[in-house]
């Protein structure tokens, strides 16, 4: 693990004062002021933060505050809706995501992406689907799609189980196991950073506790990036946590950003502290 | 499944050995793909273009040959033949109006009450013979035309001998109408929530009244965009009335005279000798493309409104 | 199954397994619905006999002639439906590819590049495609189309190597020929597959189609290896529907395609159809050719209810599909 060293610095934002502590170690993407609007109705803004590398760090906060809004601005999804407009600036080791010299496809193969309720693609079967993103982008090679299979197969714990029957549609696993393919199916392309947007909201409480089990060893390989409307969760499985709240002018905003432990238990901002003890949702 | 929390397995240490080889094969086709990308996107884009193409390039023919034909007399005589002497003698359309209007009334009178019944029968009822007669209005609505049409002559013409008449001619078109009214009419039933056929239930009121009077004026608005689109089709069509109408040459309103019909006008003279008769189709021929795109549109219109009302 | 608006036939086939509860009591109401229901049942058993009926005597007399036989000789006879059973299926196939590539390209347009506010306008412009006449789509063929063809195409055409074995010598008289008949047919039945591939393509689950995308995918990499897999049976039930409809198309085929019963492959020459040849055919018949014409409408109706069943399969496998997803 690396050493902590932590230099607090003062970062005022436009309009709250927030604190926000520079890099635990070195980071693998930076955010700045950054706002994302849709046909001009602003839904998060404020957020600057950065995610450190090989930390679990969580967005956190009730729904409506922006949270999967910017996640999604990470790997420009934003990029299919029309009117959608993000400003400020994120960047992946350096390089500004949007106007850096970064294409979008790039981008995607490093900063991945494990959605909300599982989708691996139904016509492909369980290899295909993992190898899916390397074919995607042009590799052919079959001892390196093995190769890659199997090793984001075991980081997701899922190699054992499905190793006899590769072939088999992938549509044949059960929910908690089709989302660890899913998150194999992003880890093939060995990206720097993976997004998950509330990973295990559509699972059962054991597929659930699998996947945190998982992730505990995941950011030993990745940096992970996770949007959670359970509290518990976030207490459990971060390192870093971001509160973000929905203002009076109906758009999210960055409340708070610090480790978990701080946030959990002793957060600077009052509202912090309401949310994580469950006086609103 | 193993009830316990801990992993099966313990995951790999992490091995980025793999990774340079993954960018620098995907860096090196990268460009290639995406320009790809581009290409294909543009020749789907291309193919809406030839998509559209014949139509506007229909249109603008049938307004550009049609119009000059539309004036006052042209709805109200009846045609003529040409002649060495008067080649531009075609007279109007009178018959054909007159026809296509008779015979969608009598189409309708037939069609539609049976039609919407059945609808209602198959979106009410759970029976083998609401699953067959489900599967049978789907079959025949994309039936050929022309079946229809032999069915009238096989039925009226032949077996009752009724003789080429505007009933025969209403008959096939009726068959050709049922089909469409049946199966919307089950859909615009099936749309009302069930929630409104519970409240009506538990008000007290017997099943058959909720069905009369609060389930079916809910679904109007779908049955009659049904009905509409049901005559719009009906009123295009040659083949059904090309068999058993007769192509009279009167103004005749009566089911048992023959009669015709603007289709079939068209049909009849699009190969005739006579250039003033094949112009005089393209005026025909926007007549009945307007009123088709004026049915097809009241449709739609009213439609939409029922959409947002169910909004 | 077209025109039906707003519901698609995905749709329709959810609605109806949805399955709502009978509500009707054993009242007037009932056996109102009911009579209505048999005497729509007696319609559609009538519909078939009377044709099949009407068939017999050329069964009896001709056999299988009528399927294999070359000429047709009024009137009476032999009659035989080979002539038109290849121009059925040339002008088909031929309309059905042109309407399948153009019809995709065009779909995927409309589902994936154009923007939210003119859909409802293409949507709109599709089904006044749809609503055109067929007999509108013949005059247009036969009085624009054709002599075009005469001036520009077929000189274009005649100029490949191979053009005599495929097309022959340009039709004559109004430029009509199967392969006229064939573009018609192809421009007609487009709707008709865009308007279903269209439904069956924009129902494929957004995040499908972000999940690829956050695997680098191009846009095309998208579309071709995520939605139209996972698509592919639907749209094979748009296939099987347009080809349906194309086989049944009778107006703008007589008008445009020549009316000769002449069973060859030559496409520049001009042939029939089915459907067509009975249009053309019917009126000044009698007797045992009228019974001839019947018995080629049982072919017609027989291969229409078998794509029409095949179209239907499809599109409920299809809807499995998409459910387990």
């Amino acid at each position: 693990m690396e050493q902590e060293i932590e230099i607090m610095t003062e970062i005022k934002s436009e309009t709250t004062q927030v604190v926000t502590p520079a890099v635990r170690g070195p980071v693998a993407m930076q955010l700045t002021n950054v706002a994302v609007a849709f046909h001009g109705r602003v839904a998060v803004r404020d957020c600057t933060f950065d995610v450190a590398k090989n930390r679990v760090t969580s967005l956190i906060g009730p729904s409506g505050s922006g949270k999967t809004t910017l996640l999604r601005a990470l790997n420009r999804l934003h990029d299919l809706t029309p009117g959608a407009k993000v400003t400020g600036s994120i960047s992946l080791e350096g390089t500004d995501i949007y106007r850096g010299n970064l294409t979008v496809t790039e981008l995607r193969t490093r900063v991945g992406m494990v959605f909300q309720r599982p989708n691996p693609f139904p016509t492909m079967s369980i290899y295909d689907n993992v190898v899916s993103g390397l074919r995607f982008n042009g590799i052919k090679k079959k001892s390196l799609l093995d190769e890659s299979a199997e090793a984001s197969l075991r980081s997701a714990a899922l190699w054992d189980s499905v190793s006899s029957r590769l072939k088999v549609a992938a549509s044949n696993l059960s929910g908690g196991e089709q989302q660890r393919l899913c998150i194999a199916r992003a880890l093939a392309l060995d990206p720097e950073v993976l997004l998950m947007d509330e990973p295990t909201s559509a699972l059962d409480p054991i597929a659930t506790l699998h996947i945190e089990e998982l992730m505990k060893t995941l950011k030993e390989r990745v940096t992970v990036v996770i949007v959670t409307h359970n509290m518990q969760q976030a207490a459990r499985i971060s390192d870093d946590c971001a509160f973000l709240l929905m203002g009076e002018d109906r758009a999210g905003e960055l409340i708070e950003f610090d480790t978990t432990e701080k946030i959990f238990n002793n957060p600077d901002d009052s509202r912090t502290l309401d949310y994580t003890l469950g006086r609103f949702g | 499944m193993s009830e316990l929390i801990e992993l099966e397995e313990k995951p790999l240490e992490p091995d980025h050995g793999m990774r340079e080889e993954i960018r620098s094969i995907s860096d090196s086709v990268r460009a290639r793909r995406v320009a790809r990308s581009r290409i294909m996107v543009a020749l789907c884009g291309v193919a809406l273009f030839i998509a559209a193409v014949p139509l506007v390039a229909l249109l603008y023919q049938l307004f550009d040959k049609g119009l000059s034909q539309i004036h006052w007399k042209f709805f109200t005589t009846l045609p003529m033949t040409p002649t060495l002497v008067s080649p531009n003698a075609t007279g109007g359309i009178s018959n054909a109006i007159v026809g296509t209007i008779a015979l969608t009334i009598y189409a309708s009178i037939l069609a539609i009450p049976v039609g919407v019944l059945v609808g209602v029968y198959l979106a009410e009822t759970d029976s083998k013979l609401a699953t067959s007669l489900r599967v049978v209005s789907q079959t025949m609505a994309g039936a050929p035309s022309i079946l229809m049409g032999l069915f009238a002559f096989s039925f009226l013409v032949h077996d009752l001998n009724i003789g080429f008449t505007a009933i025969a001619g209403s008959f096939a078109l009726a068959v050709l109408m049922l089909p469409v009214i049946i199966i919307s009419t089950e859909i615009a039933v099936r749309n009302v929530p069930n929630s409104l056929r519970e409240a009506g239930l538990a008000l007290g009121a017997k099943p058959h009244k909720v069905s009369l009077k609060v389930v079916l004026p809910s679904s109007i608005t779908g049955i009659v965009t049904g009905c509409i689109l049901a005559i719009s089709r009906a009123v295009g069509e040659t083949a059904p009335v090309l068999l058993v109408i007769g192509g009279g040459f009167t103004n005749s309103w009566q089911p048992f005279d023959p009669v015709s019909a603007m289709p079939l006008a068209i049909f009849e003279n699009a190969k005739s000798e006579w250039p003033s008769q094949r112009a005089q189709v393209w005026g025909i021929a926007l007549v009945l493309v307007i009123f088709v795109f004026i049915l097809s549109l009241t449709a739609r219109i009213w439609a939409s409104r029922k959409q947002q009302v169910r909004n | 199954m077209s025109q039906i608006p707003n519901t698609g036939l995905l749709e329709y086939e959810e609605m109806v397994a949805d399955n709502k509860p009978a509500t009707i009591s054993r009242t007037w109401y009932h056996w109102l619905l009911l009579t209505a229901a048999i005497l729509f049942a007696a319609v559609s058993v009538g519909f078939v006999g009377t044709i099949f009926w009407s068939s017999f005597p050329t069964w009896a007399h001709h056999g299988i002639t009528l399927l294999t036989g070359k000429g047709w000789v009024s009137p009476s006879g032999p009659f035989g439906g080979l002539a038109m059973i290849t121009g059925t299926v040339e002008t088909s196939v031929i309309a059905l590819i042109i309407a399948v590539i153009i019809g995709l390209g065009t779909s995927i347009s409309i589902v994936f590049f154009i923007p939210r506010r003119f859909r409802t306008v293409v949507a709109t412009l599709v089904e006044l495609l749809a609503a055109i006449p067929s007999v509108v789509y013949g005059l247009w063929g036969l009085l624009v189309i054709a002599p075009w063809m005469e001036a520009t195409v077929n000189p274009w055409l005649n100029s490949w190597p191979f053009a005599k074995d495929i097309f022959g010598n340009p039709g004559q008289e109004f430029g009509t020929s199967i392969l006229l008949a064939s573009i018609v047919l192809g421009i007609m039945i487009l709707p008709t597959f865009v308007a279903i591939s269209r439904e069956v393509i924009s129902v494929v689950p957004q995040d499908l189609m972000e999940a690829s995308l956050s695997l680098g995918a191009t846009r095309w990499q998208m579309i071709r290896e995520v939605v139209l897999p996972t698509a592919k049976i639907g749209l094979f039930g748009a296939t099987f529907l347009a080809l349906a409809r194309a086989t049944g198309e009778t107006v703008a085929v007589a008008l445009v395609a020549g009316s000769v019963a002449d069973a060859q492959i030559h496409l520049a020459y001009p042939g029939t159809s089915i459907a067509a040849w009975i249009a053309t055919e019917f009126g000044e018949s009698q007797g045992s050719e009228i019974s001839a014409l019947m018995a080629l409408g049982v072919l017609l109706m027989l291969l229409n209810v078998c794509l029409a069943l095949i179209s239907r399969a499809l599109v409920n496998r299809q809807r499995k599909i998409l459910a387990v997803v």
